[in-house]
Parts: structure tokens; sequence; C-alpha cells
């Protein structure tokens, strides 16, 4: 794929359009009302402000990757135990969460009698195998997959949005208690895990989170504009409800392509995400050096469709487990991205002499984000083990790794 | 031909996953129908997690019980009452 802007958007929204992240703007919605646009409007923006952090600060340095920034503030193996373990678990617990939810859908929408299962296993295979195609193919594949997510959501919230069932004032109605809206909206950050994913440091702008708000708005609207707000907000599948309500069973069949599509663009996006950290780790000597090239694709995407499967087969999915766990995940990431933010900006104020103020707030505004969403869930102590868990884990592995390298001695 | 038989024995899989359950006493829809007023018939969802949660078919007034708890669950329905357990 020729166009940086395109590639992009591609892997960069991979798991916006995912089904999950559609959960999570409905019952936001449901919560916060119309005020969701507004809201999500604002985080786009803290994200736009720590992408253009981290991307001057990788234009004021020559080896630029975000692992290096990580390294020059927090060290070589904290640096690697925090890229390990914010991309790794959230891969395998949300490949396994969306190909369930893909299977359900493809179950339920389109073919009753085939196994719900059966298609989560084909879908891994499948995706599995399509890791090994050339990147310029993938990429290509990944962007039809991003494509047909965001077409389907843009034509259920633009026809929703012309359609309303219900008067304006109903749908600008303000609902809810502060400790709800006040978590929804925190919740929201988590839309925007893998957006990392290909950021050309020459680029000042973008995409993804520009994009978001562009969908989700007509989506949220269209949503209000035909679901009640209590319904939206309490529903496990607030995307289904509202696409049924919008176009009937026709609303349904587009929101399963939806589903389907999305689920394969955000586990191709992140396992994308995977591969690139763990070449980035390799060409810093905190990982074997056959990862830095080939040897990555024929290992990583196989090691993962393993995992994943095992994950599957051994009843993770039907376990309320799986959600604390994938939500932990993406909290993982969201530290991840706070902590390169930071580092980006402490980096930037060592070379400019002074402290650019957005750049210092929105990492902190993110990271408030991430407290309230860990301190008003009911399974704190759970989302703590997994992180501090993980964090040990992958701080152990990066740690043998560099000791145990003969190599790290010719590194700076 | 070795990947063929792979992919064939797949779908063979795939396909016959359901007659697994077969020895189980199952209930026609119709036949629940029929019974969806009577006080005697407990409707009890056995999802949970995400099977629970992504699936778009709920029964109205079912009661979520979850497969892994029927220990629990069980002892508090009279001998009597007609149980009907769904999963999906």
């Amino acid at each position: 794929m020729r166009s940086p802007l395109l590639l992009s958007l591609a892997l960069g929204c991979g798991w916006l359009f995912s089904p999950e992240a559609l959960v999570i703007t409905g019952n936001a919605a449901g919560q916060l009302g119309w005020l969701t646009i507004p809201l999500l409007a604002l985080l786009a923006l803290l994200f736009t402000v720590c992408r253009q952090t981290i991307n001057s600060s990788r234009r004021s340095f020559a080896d630029s990757s975000e692992l290096s920034i990580l390294q020059q503030s927090i060290g070589k193996i904290p640096a690697a135990s925090l890229t390990l373990a914010s991309c790794f678990p959230l891969l395998v617990l949300a490949a396994t969460a969306l190909l369930v939810t893909s299977g359900y859908t493809f179950n339920e929408v389109f073919l009753y009698w085939f196994p719900n299962f059966g298609f989560a296993f084909m879908l891994l295979a499948l995706l599995t195998c399509a890791q090994f195609l050339p990147i310029k193919y993938l990429h290509r594949l990944q962007f039809c997959f991003v494509s047909l997510a965001a077409t389907g959501i843009c034509i259920l919230g633009i026809y929703g949005s012309v359609t309303p069932a219900k008067p304006l004032a109903e749908i600008l109605q303000q609902p809810q208690q502060l400790s709800a809206t006040t978590l929804s909206s925190a919740l929201l950050l988590l839309l925007f895990a893998g957006s990392n994913l290909f950021q050309e440091k020459e680029s000042r702008f973008s995409p993804v989170p520009l994009i978001a708000v562009l969908v989700f708005m007509f989506w949220i609207f269209a949503s209000l504009a035909h679901v009640d707000a209590e319904r939206l907000a309490s529903s496990t599948i607030p995307y289904m409800t509202a696409s049924r309500k919008i176009l009937g069973d026709t609303g349904r069949q587009i929101m399963g392509l939806v589903v389907i599509s999305g689920s394969c663009a955000a586990v191709t996006g992140l396992m994308l995400l995977c591969r690139e950290k763990i070449t980035d780790l390799a060409s810093q000597q905190l990982a074997p050096q056959f990862l830095a090239t080939r040897g990555q694709r024929w290992l990583l995407p196989p090691l993962v469709a393993i995992t994943t499967g095992s994950c599957m087969a051994t009843g993770l999915a039907g376990d309320e487990l799986l959600e604390i766990l994938l939500k932990s995940a993406l909290l993982l990431w969201l530290l991840y991205y706070c902590c390169l933010s930071l580092s980006a900006t402490f980096l930037l104020k060592n070379k400019l002499q002074t402290l650019p103020l957005p750049a210092l707030l929105a990492p902190l505004l993110l990271l408030a984000g991430w407290l309230i969403i860990i301190s008003s869930s009911p399974h704190t102590t759970e989302i703590l083990i997994f992180i501090s868990s993980s964090l040990v884990a992958s701080t152990c592995l990066a740690a043998f790794w560099f000791f145990s390298n003969p190599r790290k001695k010719d590194t700076p | 031909m070795k990947r063929i038989l792979l992919l064939l024995s797949f779908f063979l899989f795939v396909g016959t996953t359901p007659l697994i359950a077969g020895n189980v006493p199952t209930m026609s829809k119709e036949e629940l129908k029929a019974q969806l007023d009577s006080k005697q018939t407990v409707i009890l969802d056995v999802r949970s997690g995400r099977d629970w949660t992504s699936s778009e078919f709920k029964i109205k007034g079912a009661i979520r019980a979850p497969g892994n708890k029927i220990a629990e669950w069980s002892k508090t329905y009279a001998k009597d009452q007609t149980l009907v357990l769904y999963c999906a």
C-alpha cells in the first residue's frame, strides 16, 4: 500500500471498529447521552497531542523507534518489559474474545447450523495463515477489513441519524449519576488501543483519533435516536440492538459483517503491532536476533494461534475472568502509551530546555483516566495482579535474554 | 492430497460436533412455547462469560444459571418442576 495515510488508518483503526470498541461506545452513549460525542473528541485530542509529542521526539533523535524513546528514560530492561507486556497479553486475550464473539454473530445472524466455535477456530486459522502473506498483501487485507467495518458502521450511523425514531429533544435528554458517567468517560480511552501501530515519524497528523470521532459521531447519534439510553447502557451487545432497531434484519446483517470484519481487523492489527514490537526489541538486542528478520513471521503467528486456540478450547471464553483479563490487558497498553508519551515529553524538554505544557498534560490526563478505571472497577485486585504479574514475567524474559546475550556488550 | 484430507477431517469435525450431544433429552421450540406460561417450567440460561454476553438470543424470563455451578442452583428447584436448560 503506497499511501502512508491509508496504511496508518488501516493499521491504527483495527481495534477501533471491533465489537469490543462498539460495546464500550454503546454503553457510554447510554450513560452519557449525546455528551459522548464531544467527550470522544476531547479524548481524541489528547491522543493526538501524545502522538505529536512522540513523533517530535522521534524526529529529534537519530535512533527513533518508540522503544528507544522509552529506553532513554526508563532503561533497557524496563522498556523491553513494558513493551512486551503491553502487546502480547492484549493480542491473545483480544483474539480469544473477539473470535468467539464473531463465532456467535456468524451463527446467530448468518448460519444457524454452523457451530459458533467452529467458525471462531476457522477464523483463527485463516487469520494465522494470512500472516504468512507478503507484508504488502497483508496490509491490503487489513485495509479491506477496516474499510468494510467502517463502511458498515457509517451506513447504519448515517441512515439511523437521518431517520430518528424519537424527537430531537428526547435524544438530547441528559441522564445519569456522576459515578457511572465518570467511569464511562474513562472507559472511552480504551477505544484507542493499538492506534500507535505504524506512525510515520515525519507525519505531524495522526488520522486515527479524527476517524474515531467522525465515524462514532453518527453511530452514537443513531444509537441514541433509536434505542432507549437505559437499554444501551446495560446491553452486552448494544451494537446489535441499535442496528436491529435502525434497519431491521438488514441492519443485523450489516452489523454481522461489521463484527466479523472488525474482529479480523483488530486481530490482524494487534498481530502486526506485536510483530513490529518484536522486531524493535530484536534490533536493540533485547530479543533473539532471528526475530528481527523473517523468523518472527514463521514463529510468532503460530505461537499466538496455539495460545489463543488453547484459551478458546479450555473454555476461557465462557468464563467471566476473560472480561477482567481483557480489560487489564487494555489498561496495560494504556499505561505503556502514557509512559511512552511522558518519556517523549521529558526527552523534548531536555532538548528544548523548556517543558511543553500540553505535551505534559495530555499523558497525565490519560493516566488519571487509567486510575479512574482501575479504582472504580469491582475487580481492582485482579486487575492489579494481572498487570504486575505480566510486568514481572516480561521483565524476567527481557532480563534473561539481555544478560545471556553476548552481543549486549557491543551496544552503547 | 494430505492437505485435502486434513481439510476434510476439519470440516467433518465441525459438521458433526452437534451430534456429540445427541443423547441429551431435548425439547422443540414448539413444545417449549406451549409450556412458557406454566409455573412448573423454569427456563435456565446456562451460558456464562462471553457465551452469554455475545449472544443476541436470550429467552425472555430465563434465569441465568452458570453451567459450572449446577450443584448450587439445582437444589433451589423442586423435583417436580421441569427445568429447561439452554446454552445456544
